[in-house]
C-alpha cells in the first residue's frame, strides 16, 4: 500500500511528548493539562483555553532512579513516567489530573507532588476517587469528583472557563475526532483492510498526546485519503486478531504483531480506541458534567471495575469485536506488573477460549516491546495456530459438504 | 540472604542439654520444641495449663460436629494446618513471662475459641459436606476485610468472612500451606509478580477449597488492586448474588464521604432484600457500645507503649487487634471479657514499671504489612536483639468511636471505620497516610527504629521505597529494611528477613545479641 501522507509527520510527534504541537498550544496561551487514565474524563482536560495530553515517555532508556524510588517491581510505565519527570521531560504541564486508579501510577503521581518535579509555581496534581461500579449515586460521585478535582481547580488556579457551555464546546471538539476516528477504523472492518493496524494506532495516539485542534486538519486529510487507499492485493497478514489489554502506548507493539503475521483489527486497551473514541450524546435535560461522567463510566473497559455487570461487559465487547471486526482471534496483553491486568488476562483468556470458543493467547510485556523476541515467537505460534483452526474448520465444512 | 543450603544437623543430643538460649530448644529445620520452656515454675506450669485449654478448646471444637469436621479435614488441604495451633502459640509466646505470658496467652486463647468457632460453622454449613443443612442459608459471606460490624444488626444471621479461614489465618499458622494454591493460580495464568494475598485467594478458589455457603456475599475492593481483581474468581467459584462494597480510595478527604455512607446503606438494603431479615437498630447500637468499651481498652493499651514502660509488644498485640477487629463486630462478648482481663494485668505491670522482655534496647514501630508466614517475627526481633515493636501498622487500623444512638451517623461511622480497614493504610490514600505518619507515629511513641517491611509485591509500598529511604535518612533514625514476599516463604524465607536484620545490628550498630543462639538458624520446614 501507499503510504499516508501524514503518518510519517505523525510518527515523528510521537517521538516527544512535548512535541512540536503541544509547544505550539502552549506558544498559543494554552494551558495543558497532564493525564495517563481512561477514569479522568479527557474531554475535561480540554475545557477552555486548556489542552490535555496523556503522557507517554517515548525513547525510553534508563529508570535507574525511577528504579531507586520505585523498587524493580514496578510497572514500566508508571516508572518511565516518573524518570522522564525526575529528567525535566514534562515541566510543560500546568498541571497533572490524577486519579487513584491504580496504585502503581498514583504513586508516580504522588512523586511529581513530592519531588516538585514540574518547575511552575502554579502546577499542581489532583487526583480524582473514581468508583468501582455504575450505579446512580456512585455516577453521582464521580461527577463530584470531577467537579472538584478537576474543573473546581483549574477555575481556581488558572481561571478556566468551566461553564456548560465551554464543557458543549469540549464535547464537540472531541466529537469530531472521534468521528474521524470511527470513519478510519471502520476500514478495519474489510476483508483486506486498506489501513493497518500500525497505522490506526499512530493515529490513535495522536490524538491523546497532541492538542485536537491542532491535528483535526491533518486527520481530516486522512480519512480523505483513505477513502480512495487501495490495499495490495495479495493480503499482507495470515490472521486477523484483537488486541486487549493494559496500558499500550508503544506503535512498535503493533508492528511487532504485524511482522508476525496477524493484523490487528480492534483495539481494546488503554491508548487504544475501545473504548475512547466513541461520540459523547448529550441532551439538554440532564446535567452536562453528569452525562460526560456517566458516558465514561459505561464505556470504560478497565478490570477495575469490579461488579459482575461490568465484568461480563468486558467479555461481551471482545466477544462482539471479535466478530464485528472478522478476527480470529484475541491476543491479550498486559504490561509486566499490573496488578489489575495480570490477574484480568488470566481469567478472561480462559474464559474467551473456554466460554465463548474464541481463540485467545496472553503475553505480558515491557514498556517498550518492539526488541522482544519472546514476544515474536509467542504471536508466530499464535497466528499458527489460527491458520491450523481455519484449515480444520475449513476441511470440516467441505466433509459435511 | 543468608545460605540455606545447611544440611540439618542431629537433634538427638539436644535433648539432654540445658541449652545456651532460646535456640537451643528447637529441632532444626522444624522450629518444633524439644520440651517446653522454662520460665520459672509459675510460669512454667501456667504456659503448660494454657496449652492444655489450646488442646481442650480444639478438640471441643471436633466434638460438636465430630463427622463434618472430619470431612473437613479430609477435604480441605488448609484445614490441617490449623492442627498445628498450639505450635503456632508456642511461637508467639517464646521468651515471655509473667504479665506478658499471661495477656499473650489470653489473646491467643480469644483468637483459637474465635477460629475454632469459625471452623466449626464452615464445615456444618459447607453445601458439600451437608448438603441440605440449615445454616447456609443464613450466613452472609462477607469479604475478609469487611469486618463484622454491620452484621450486628442481623443478630438473626451469620457472617463469615469467605477468605479467612481458608488462606488468611491458615498462612499463619503455617508458611506451608500457601505455596500450593499459589501453584494453582500461576498455572492457571495468573502472573507470580502479583502479590501473593489475593493471588493465593485466587488459588483457593480455582482449586474449589473454599467451603460452598451463604444465602448472598459482599465483595469490596479493599484493600489494594490485586484484592479487587481476585473477586472475579471468587464470584465464578461460589455463583451467589453479591454486592460490590465499593470504599472510597481518597478516604482521608471530606468530600467522598457521603458517597462512602451511601455505599454503607445499600450494602444493607441488599442483605435485607437477600435474606429478608430487617436491620435491627436496637441490636446494632448495642453491639456498637460494646466495640466502644473495646476501643478504650485498646487504646489503653497504646497509650502505656507510649510510656518508657511499655507492656504489650510483640505478635499478640497486632494479631489479636487484627482479630478482634475483624471477627468481634462488638457482638461477641467473650473479646470484652477478654480485654478487661488483659487490661488489668497489664495496667497492674505498668504501675510496677515491669520490664517487657529480658533487654530492652531499641523502641520499634513496624511499618507496611507483616510476612504472614512470620507472624513471630517481633518475638524473634525482641528476644534476639532486644527490638520491642512498641507499634505497628496494622495496630493502628480504624480508631474511631461510634454513635450509639443516630443512624444517619450510623452509616457514615460504618464508612469511616471501614475506610480504615487492615492494610488500607499502604495501599491507599495517598502517601501521606503511610509516610507522613510513620514519622508522627515514630514522634509518639519515642521509637529509635524502624523495622519497615519491603513486601516486595506490594505496588502500592513500592511505589515509596525512595521517598521512604529519603526520609529516613533526613531524620536519622534506624531504619532497617526488611525483604519479604507476605505469603510466599519460598521466595523470601524467615532465615532471610532475621538475616536482614542480624545484618543492620552487627555491622551498622554493632551490637551482640541479647540471645545468640537465636542469631541463625534453620527453619524452612517449620509451620
Amino acid at each position: 500500500m501507499k503510504d499516508l501522507k501524514h503518518l510519517f509527520y505523525f510518527e515523528n510527534l510521537l517521538q516527544e511528548a512535548n512535541n512540536e504541537l503541544v509547544q505550539k498550544a502552549k506558544e498559543d496561551g494554552k494551558l495543558v493539562l497532564g493525564y495517563t487514565c481512561y477514569h479522568v474524563p479527557e474531554v475535561l482536560l480540554n475545557v477552555g483555553n486548556c489542552v490535555s495530553a496523556r503522557l507517554r515517555a517515548p525513547r525510553t532508556g534508563s529508570l535507574d532512579i525511577a528504579t531507586y524510588y520505585m523498587s524493580p517491581f514496578l510497572c514500566g510505565y508508571s516508572k518511565a513516567l516518573l524518570e522522564r519527570g525526575i529528567e525535566g521531560g514534562y515541566n510543560f504541564l500546568d498541571a497533572l489530573m490524577a486519579s487513584e486508579t491504580c496504585s502503581e501510577m498514583n504513586r508516580t503521581y504522588e512523586h511529581f507532588e513530592v519531588l516538585k518535579l514540574v518547575p511552575n509555581e502554579k502546577f499542581f496534581v489532583s487526583f480524582m476517587d473514581v468508583p468501582f461500579k455504575v450505579l446512580p449515586h456512585t455516577v453521582k460521585h464521580y461527577a463530584k469528583q470531577a467537579r472538584i478535582k478537576i474543573l473546581d481547580r483549574l477555575s481556581e488556579v488558572y481561571g478556566v472557563d468551566t461553564s456548560d457551555e465551554a464543557l458543549i464546546k469540549a464535547v464537540e471538539e472531541h466529537n469530531e475526532v472521534c468521528r474521524l476516528m470511527k470513519e478510519i477504523g471502520e476500514y478495519r472492518k474489510e476483508d483486506n483492510p486498506r489501513i493497518t493496524g500500525y497505522e490506526y494506532h499512530i493515529l490513535s495516539l495522536i490524538t491523546y498526546c497532541c492538542p485536537k485542534y491542532l491535528i483535526l486538519d491533518k486527520l481530516r486529510e486522512t480519512a480523505e485519503e483513505l477513502k480512495t487507499r487501495k490495499p495490495d492485493d495479495k493480503k499482507q497478514f495470515r490472521a486477523k486478531i484483537v488486541v486487549v489489554g493494559s496500558e499500550m502506548d508503544d506503535p512498535d507493539f503493533t508492528k511487532l504483531i504485524e511482522e508476525s503475521g496477524a493484523l490487528v483489527v480492534a483495539d481494546r486497551y488503554c491508548f487504544g480506541t475501545i473504548p475512547g473514541r466513541e461520540e459523547i450524546k448529550l441532551n439538554k435535560d440532564e446535567d452536562i458534567l453528569q452525562q460526560i461522567c456517566l458516558h465514561y463510566m459505561k464505556t470504560s473497559e478497565c478490570p477495575r471495575y469490579m461488579a459482575q455487570d461490568k465484568v461480563l461487559q468486558r467479555r461481551k465487547t471482545v466477544e462482539n469485536l471479535v466478530k464485528e471486526y472478522n478476527a480470529e482471534g484475541v491476543l491479550y496483553e498486559q504490561i509486566k506488573f499490573c496488578e489489575y491486568w495480570g490477574y484480568e488476562r488470566a481469567l478472561a483468556s480462559h474464559e474467551m477460549t473456554e466460554e465463548y470458543g474464541v481463540p485467545s493467547a496472553s503475553v505480558d510485556r515491557q514498556y517498550t516491546a518492539s526488541s522482544s523476541g519472546q514476544l515474536r515467537t509467542r504471536v508466530q505460534a499464535f497466528v499458527e495456530s489460527l491458520e491450523i483452526k481455519r484449515i480444520a474448520k475449513e476441511r470440516e465444512a467441505k466433509q459435511n459438504g | 540472604m543468608a545460605d540455606n543450603s545447611k544440611k540439618p544437623k542431629s537433634n538427638f543430643g539436644k535433648l539432654f542439654k540445658k541449652g545456651e538460649g532460646l535456640g537451643d530448644l528447637f529441632y532444626d529445620n522444624y522450629n518444633l520444641e524439644i520440651h517446653r520452656e522454662w520460665r520459672g515454675f509459675k510460669d512454667t506450669f501456667y504456659d503448660y495449663y494454657r496449652w492444655l485449654v489450646t488442646w481442650k478448646d480444639m478438640i471441643v471444637m471436633v466434638l460438636k460436629a465430630p463427622i463434618s469436621t472430619v470431612k473437613g479435614i479430609w477435604k480441605y488441604r488448609w484445614m490441617s494446618s490449623y492442627l498445628t495451633i498450639p505450635a503456632f502459640i508456642d511461637r508467639h509466646i517464646s521468651g515471655l513471662k509473667g504479665p506478658q505470658l499471661r495477656m499473650a496467652h489470653l489473646h491467643y486463647n480469644m483468637i483459637v475459641k474465635g477460629g475454632c468457632d469459625i471452623i466449626h460453622m464452615s464445615f456444618v454449613a459447607d453445601e458439600k459436606i451437608n448438603p441440605k443443612n440449615k445454616y447456609s442459608k443464613k450466613i452472609v459471606l462477607l469479604d475478609e476485610l469487611i469486618p463484622h460490624e454491620v452484621m450486628a444488626g442481623f443478630p438473626n444471621l451469620i457472617a463469615m468472612n469467605t477468605q479467612t479461614m481458608p488462606i488468611f489465618l491458615a498462612s499463619m499458622v503455617d508458611q506451608l500451606i500457601t505455596p500450593p494454591y499459589l501453584e494453582e493460580i500461576e498455572a492457571y495464568g495468573v502472573p507470580a509478580d502479583v502479590c501473593p494475598l489475593p493471588s493465593a485467594e485466587a488459588g483457593v478458589a480455582v482449586a474449589d477449597d473454599y467451603p460452598k455457603m451463604g444465602i448472598c456475599m459482599i465483595n469490596c475492593n479493599m484493600p489494594c488492586d490485586g484484592s479487587i481483581m481476585t473477586t472475579s474468581f471468587q464470584d465464578r467459584r461460589f455463583k451467589l448474588p453479591s454486592y460490590t462494597y465499593s470504599v472510597p480510595l481518597r478516604y482521608n478527604e471530606e468530600d467522598v464521604q457521603e458517597y462512602a455512607a451511601e455505599e454503607v446503606k445499600q450494602m444493607i438494603e441488599f442483605i435485607e432484600e437477600q435474606t429478608g431479615e430487617k436491620f435491627d437498630w436496637d441490636a446494632y447500637f448495642k453491639a456498637m457500645h460494646t466495640y466502644n468499651q473495646q476501643l478504650d481498652y485498646e487504646l489503653q493499651k497504646w497509650d502505656v507503649n507510649k510510656t518508657p514502660y511499655p507492656q504489650m509488644t510483640g505478635a499478640a498485640f497486632w494479631l489479636y487487634r487484627l482479630f478482634s477487629y475483624h471477627i468481634s463486630g462488638g457482638y461477641d462478648n467473650r473479646f470484652l471479657k477478654v480485654d478487661k482481663k488483659v487490661n488489668k494485668i497489664m495496667m497492674k505491670a505498668y504501675e510496677k514499671k515491669t520490664p517487657c522482655s529480658k533487654e530492652m534496647r531499641h523502641r520499634a514501630i513496624v511499618w507496611s504489612c507483616p510476612a504472614n508466614y512470620y507472624t513471630n517475627f517481633a518475638a524473634w526481633l525482641e528476644n534476639c536483639w532486644g527490638i520491642n515493636v512498641v507499634m505497628d501498622m496494622e495496630t493502628m487500623i480504624s480508631y474511631l468511636k461510634f454513635n450509639e444512638t443516630d443512624k444517619e451517623q450510623a452509616y457514615r461511622d460504618l464508612a469511616l471505620t471501614y475506610e480504615r480497614t487492615t492494610m488500607r493504610k499502604h495501599t491507599k490514600g495517598g502517601y501521606r497516610n503511610v509516610v507522613d505518619e510513620l514519622w508522627r507515629i515514630v514522634e509518639e511513641y519515642n521509637a529509635d527504629t524502624v523495622i519497615m517491611y519491603d513486601q516486595i509485591s506490594c505496588k502500592g509500598m513500592d511505589g515509596l521505597n525512595g521517598i521512604f529511604d529519603d526520609q529516613a535518612r533526613e531524620r536519622n533514625i534506624n531504619f532497617i529494611w526488611v525483604k519479604q514476599d507476605l505469603m510466599d516463604p519460598r521466595t523470601i524465607s524467615r532465615r532471610d528477613l532475621r538475616e536482614q536484620v542480624n545484618k543492620y545490628m552487627t555491622t551498622v550498630l554493632q551490637e551482640e545479641p541479647v540471645d545468640a543462639t537465636l542469631v541463625d538458624f534453620e527453619d524452612d520446614l517449620a509451620w
